[in-house]
């Protein structure tokens, strides 16, 4: 006698779980232009890659034989797999389910998924949709008493989802409606996505509607809103559009941080020098220019992924590639602000370099700063608490740095170009200038008396500037060995791609000094 | 014909108006130049159209997100 009966009933369960919450619910999905979790699921990693864990969980139902006639499936579908032939772990709500409620949940489903990628060492990708396995109003219902949120038996899901940021790359997509936990998880992410059609709240438009707030699900929590916000890194079309982003950004990173990222190969010439960038940098000083442009000149062609261009956009920021060995890059965007950094700059500068040591990613900063933003709207967001977080941040760091001052660098953001206190390559372009402070309304504060005893105070304001002026060039600073370098700006990449050999070597692998905080 | 409208991405104060409405205009073309941190910052379209109308005027102060134009797109 063989385990034939038994090899039917588990095909048979199995494919209660390939049926999700059933045919209607799944073309209710696809009618709202969705996929469902396993078809994210395939579509994410390589083909045929995807191993699940905890397929025949669920809610069954049986007769009065005993026999199984129903198993409703956990809403939580979760398994290894690989992205680009490197194996990873992915985790993804089933909408389809209770909307993805803790009502139709196995904690320990999501919390094993989370494990399995600490343990194993491997990247993480959280496709999240509705509450993330939260609980709703009617959970206390099904449970038959009200959740201790944080309670006994229920906090090592949170402690993971803190912890593996400090252990592997956790990527989170926002693929629908995303609310409570969901939220939570899609936001406790070093990298996090969602589609135009995706909403992201705390809570949606039935419970803000009690605060007399009338707003659909868009105008509460769409993309627009979570990305200018930065609660969310990136906006994309497509559910493809987003499983692309994820393994994308997974690419320029090692697997865990007990590694270094695979350095791949280029066919760029490091040599490549730039006609464009002679001229792109405006002599007058008042004039802003293209930052993407000179970072595309740079970089290995395409090789440059920016995260969060709608937050804190003083500062672009992304990965990219030297010779084929990711980098994080740091560029001052002048369009914003003349390139000032204010509170939300200065938020992302601190992820972005936490990031960077996180994983072990040398940093090339293009700088072009005249300060911290200044003004009433400034120092009510506190702009220089989050200004000296951000230069904490920078100090705190042990990766490789090289900055390139493109054109200002002024004041205390000025000085939070490098790490402080120990050795970093820096080079500054001819058209680069610093100071205390830029001369325009510098002069005013520094020289009030002599101005306002002179008895043309307009002509002695010009006098003392044009003075002033003569003695800025940074020649003169090199001449003192106030900066090491004066280049040829055709010269950056040529220069970027020896910083790159020369940091390669210095990556080491390891847990960071601290822990990243999302 | 769609209407669009373009909108401040930094406080401070408009510069210079550099169209005028039944202007026809092309993509990425500037529209405005707006003066905040002591540097000029042009604002420009994303899409060809005629302007239909100026929110703002030179020397106004406007603040982020603040609409400045209105333009009809095409």
């Amino acid at each position: 006698m063989s385990w034939k009966p038994e090899l039917d009933e588990l095909a048979r369960r199995e494919a209660f779980a390939q049926a999700m919450g059933g045919a209607d619910k799944v073309k209710r999905q696809h009618d709202a232009g969705r996929l469902t979790v396993r078809e994210r699921l395939t579509r994410l990693v390589d083909a045929g890659s995807f191993h699940e864990v905890g397929a025949l969980s669920g809610i069954g139902e049986y007769d009065a034989h005993g026999r199984v006639t129903q198993v409703t499936p956990a809403n939580c579908v979760f398994g290894r797999a690989a992205i680009d032939g490197r194996p990873v772990v992915v985790v993804g709500d089933d909408f389809t389910v209770r909307g993805g409620s803790a009502d139709a949940s196995i904690a320990e489903k999501p919390l094993m998924a989370e494990d399995m990628a600490a343990e194993f060492r491997l990247p993480i990708v959280r496709v999240i949709e509705g509450s993330g396995g939260g609980g709703s109003v009617k959970t206390i219902e099904t449970k038959g008493a009200s959740n201790l949120p944080g309670g006994i038996g229920t906090t090592r899901g949170f402690w993971r989802m803190t912890a593996n940021l400090a252990e592997v790359p956790v990527v989170g997509l926002g693929l629908g409606s995303v609310a409570g936990l969901g939220a939570a998880r899609l936001a406790s992410t070093h990298f996090s996505v969602m589609t135009k059609a995706s909403a992201m709240f705390v809570a949606g438009p039935p419970v803000v509607a009690r605060l007399g707030q009338a707003l659909d699900k868009q105008a509460l929590g769409g993309a627009e809103i979570q990305t200018r916000s930065g609660a969310v890194d990136l906006a994309v079309d497509t559910e493809d559009e987003a499983f692309a982003a994820a393994r994308r950004f997974l690419s320029y990173l090692p697997s865990s941080v007990h590694g270094v990222a695979p350095v791949l190969p280029s066919d760029d010439d490091p040599q490549r020098a730039d006609e464009m960038l002679m001229s792109a940098v405006p002599r007058d000083r008042r004039k802003v220019y293209k930052m993407r442009p000179i970072v595309e000149a740079v970089v290995d062609r395409g090789s440059f992924f920016e995260i969060g261009r709608n937050f804190g956009r003083s500062i672009i920021a992304g990965l990219a590639r030297l010779q084929g060995l990711p980098v994080l890059l740091l560029a001052s965007d002048p369009f914003h602000y003349g390139g000032a950094w204010g509170a939300e700059t200065c938020q992302k500068v601190v992820r972005m370099v936490d990031l960077a040591e996180t994983f072990h990613l040398p940093v090339v900063y293009l700088m072009d700063c005249p300060g911290f933003m200044i003004g009433l709207e400034a120092e009510r967001s506190a702009t220089i608490r989050h200004g000296v977080r951000a230069m904490a941040a920078l100090n705190q760091t042990t990766v490789p740095w090289c900055t390139v001052i493109v054109r200002n660098a002024f004041g205390v953001a000025g000085a939070a170009h490098q790490p402080a206190g120990r050795f970093s390559l820096r080079y500054a372009w001819l058209s680069a200038y610093w100071g205390s402070l830029p001369l325009e309304g510098g002069i005013e504060a520094a020289y009030r008396a002599d101005i306002e005893a002179a008895p043309d105070p307009k002509a002695k304001l010009a006098e003392i500037e044009e003075r002033l002026n003569a003695l800025r060039s940074p020649f003169r600073s090199a001449e003192r060995f106030w900066v090491e370098e004066i280049i040829d700006p055709r010269r950056t990449r040529a220069l970027l791609c020896d910083f790159a050999r020369l940091a390669e070597p210095l990556r080491t692998p390891g847990p960071a000094r601290f822990a990243m905080r999302p | 014909m769609p209407t669009i409208t373009v909108n401040s991405e930094v406080a401070g104060n408009v510069w210079k108006l550099l169209v005028q409405p039944g202007e026809r205009v092309a993509a990425d073309q500037d529209l405005l130049i707006i003066e905040s941190m002591k540097m000029e910052i042009p604002v420009s379209t994303p899409s060809a159209g005629v302007v239909q109308e100026c929110l703002v005027a030179e020397g106004e102060a406007v603040g982020e997100d603040q609409p400045l134009l209105r333009l009809q797109v095409g």
